[in-house]
């Protein structure tokens, strides 16, 4: 799976952050979400799609 | 042509506040865009997918406000437009480019890494109030806690006295709870224009003898080589000031009331701390203590199937599109554990909230020391009074309930202020 966050689209709301911590880091000046990494362990499919499911801007898109 | 569902619909109405679920889902079954004829007539927005395509155009709609008619005559963000207004109420009432150039000031004072630092602060007031009355067994949540926190934590962010949270407390509340048909209006007006005075007063201070904090930031701030104009900089404070306040202190009150009648849940909390970062959203979406905000449509478009016209009002109804069935199972109950929850309760788009992390911050550690320090509260039967109007914010005036007395931990409250006032400004600025 592969994971990405369109910078234009999310606006700091951060509860990517609270459905998967590991993949979603928040930058500190001002909260918008980025990804170290674009490829999720298989271990976190189900927490990044809740991340996915959660964001209220619909920021976040997979390719699985 | 015109093709318009017309409502009749008024968020400042009695009705809006005593049949919220059914007003909500009757519009929105009518129409997620519909129009209704009060104050000049305006858009209500309360699907939840149509607002959030329409968030995402702020280039269609626009948060400007114009009232001395330089620019475009446009209202702002208040429905209705505020009589008497001479300039516009801060960023919020300013459109991408420029409101983004305020947003990247203040932002690094609001990230979830910056309002951590205040975490202590908050935590230890918190007691502090409660340690004010623990003896007696009663309290009232927002007179003796839920004003007080957030009020003391705005003043640290913007860099002021500590102790001057008492100037602005009453005023900022009085101005967002009173409707402008009350007889007490005037005097409420009279308030917040001294209010006003006094954050001149203050700005003026920080040009000599700058605090650390929002304030200072702002005065120092360029933008294309020139520095913010001072009335957008007042207007900053006092959307800073509202925002910090109010909102804060409503979304507590209503959590510790839905606590109030629902002790098992309460108990589930108790046990599961864990719970409480999906109980806050789940608070957020179920009350959206700030229930909307007005835009004016820049040019005739179509977003999401509807057709707008140039100027028309819009009210973004991020209340009513929290309680969306279509986006929400079972809408109109609160489960703590919701999750996925793509609430609006923040708003959506550029004007997301931009204190949204220190809102839950502070929101969730005022609730854990209640629930330590309280935890059999009861609030007193017919004693909670909600805002007469909470088309603006979804409020309490009061909320006073009683418990197994205690004794204190710590220091006074006052003492607890002026030492996180030397704390944060040194000893001989902490008061002046």
């Amino acid at each position: 799976m592969q994971v990405r966050i369109d910078p234009d689209v999310c606006q700091g709301h951060t509860l990517c952050a609270l459905a998967a911590p590991g993949i979603f880091l928040l930058r500190h000046d001002d909260g918008h979400a980025y990804v170290e990494s674009p490829d999720v362990p298989a271990e976190l499919h189900d927490l990044v799609r809740k991340a996915v499911a959660t964001c209220p801007e619909g920021a976040i898109s997979i390719d699985e | 042509m015109d093709s318009r569902t017309v409502v009749n619909f008024d968020q400042h109405s009695t009705e809006y506040k005593a049949s919220f679920p059914e007003i909500s889902h009757d519009i929105r079954s009518r129409c997620p865009a519909a129009w209704t004829e009060r104050y000049g007539g305006y858009w209500v927005i309360s699907g939840r997918e149509l607002i959030g395509e329409m968030a995402k155009h702020p280039e269609l709609l626009s948060n400007d406000h114009d009232p001395m008619g330089v620019r475009n005559g446009y209202q702002g963000i208040a429905i209705p437009s505020p009589q008497g207004a001479t300039s516009r109420g801060g960023f919020i009432e300013m459109d991408p480019p420029d409101q983004l150039e305020y947003r990247r000031v203040l932002n690094p004072f609001l990230s979830p890494a910056a309002v951590e630092r205040w975490r202590p602060m908050i935590r230890e007031l918190s007691h502090a109030c409660i340690d004010e009355v623990i003896e007696t067994g009663r309290l009232d949540f927002v007179d003796d806690l839920a004003n007080i926190v957030p009020a003391v934590l705005t003043m640290g962010m913007l860099g002021f006295p500590l102790t001057d949270w008492v100037i602005y407390c009453e005023p900022a509340h009085a101005l967002v709870y009173t409707p402008p048909s009350s007889p007490d209006f005037p005097r409420v007006l009279a308030q917040a224009m001294q209010m006003g005075a006094r954050l001149a007063e203050e700005m003026e201070r920080a040009r000599t003898s700058p605090r650390p904090g929002m304030l200072t930031a702002l005065l120092e701030a360029q933008t294309a080589g020139s520095p913010f104009v001072d009335d957008d900089i007042l207007g900053t404070l006092s959307l800073l000031i509202g925002g910090g306040f109010d909102t804060t202190t409503s979304l507590t009150s209503h959590a510790l009331t839905w606590l109030d009648d629902h002790p098992d849940q309460r108990r589930r909390l108790l046990d599961d701390p864990e719970l409480l970062d999906t109980a806050t959203e789940e608070f957020v979406r179920f009350t959206t203590p700030a229930q909307g905000g007005g835009r004016t449509i820049t040019r005739d478009c179509e977003i999401g199937g509807h057709a707008f016209r140039s100027g028309d009002r819009v009210w973004m109804a991020y209340g009513l599109a929290n309680h969306d069935p279509e986006a929400f199972e079972r809408p109109d109950e609160i489960a703590l554990d919701r999750f996925p929850n793509r609430h609006a309760g923040f708003g959506l788009g550029v004007h997301r909230c931009i204190g949204s992390n220190l809102a839950r911050m502070t929101f969730k550690t005022m609730l854990t020391v209640i629930l330590e320090r309280l935890p059999d509260y009861r609030l007193d039967p017919g004693g909670a009074v909600r805002y007469e109007d909470i088309g603006t914010i979804n409020g309490y005036q009061h909320l006073p309930a009683t418990f197994s007395p205690g004794k204190p931990r710590g220091r006074p409250l006052e003492q607890v202020i002026d030492r996180w006032g030397s704390t944060l400004y040194g000893p001989s600025s902490a008061s002046r």
